[in-house]
């Protein structure tokens, strides 16, 4: 099913820098699991067929993250809990300079990490958007 | 032979590069420094492209239905 809602606004593109992508995703190995999910999840959203389930980023969320104006996805798609989807796309609305909306990638990586040294995802998008983490 | 330790005197927030790749000196979860490959501010990414934060008007029409979860 198409991510448009009925009767609802106009579909916003959802985008996936090259810079960002590849700091995001390629700083996984190339045979990573992590990486594997993040290409076809980026794949199925590109051929919007997918219905996407978006969860609002929180402005004042857990471990200080600060996240106004995102919205995430659980990778591998359409799966919920940490162990099934244990990776996560942060993304936020940006306004184009033709005044146009986009949903621009801003991070990617694990929800709960095993390592406690990892920084998750919500901290890594902190630090893109805040210029350091939380 | 002796390893020779090279010491530096490094503060969060700067780049170093090693062997051709760039990284940036972050805090560790302990008190200390770590270096990791950087991660461009989203800042810098819209002053090159000549893009903004949508505003948190456009922000709630499009996201009014979209539910949170107790993660960030």
């Amino acid at each position: 099913m198409p991510d448009i809602p009925v009767g609802g606004p106009p579909r916003v593109p959802i985008e996936f820098g090259s810079l960002e992508w590849e700091e995001e995703v390629e700083r996984y190995g190339p045979r990573s699991a992590a990486r594997a999910h993040a290409q076809t999840a980026r794949k199925t959203i590109e051929a919007r067929t997918a219905k996407l389930d978006w969860k609002r980023c929180k402005a004042d969320g857990p471990g200080g993250t600060k996240l106004p104006g995102c919205r995430k996805l659980y990778v591998p798609l359409s799966k919920e809990g940490a162990s099934q989807a244990p990776y996560g796309f942060v993304f936020q609305l940006i306004q184009k300079p033709d005044h146009s909306l986009a949903w621009n990638l801003i991070a990617f990586g694990e929800r709960h990490p095993a390592n406690a040294r990892t920084r998750n995802v919500y901290e890594r998008a902190h630090k893109r958007l805040q210029g350091r983490y939380p | 032979m002796a390893t020779v330790v090279k010491r530096l005197d490094l503060a969060i927030g700067e780049l170093v590069e090693v062997a051709g790749r760039r990284y940036e000196v972050v805090p560790d979860r302990e008190g200390g420094v770590t270096i990791e490959p950087p991660i461009t501010s989203a800042a810098e990414l819209h002053a090159r492209r000549g893009t903004k934060p949508a505003s948190p008007d456009d922000f709630e029409r499009l996201s009014a239905d979209i539910p949170f979860d107790d993660e960030g």
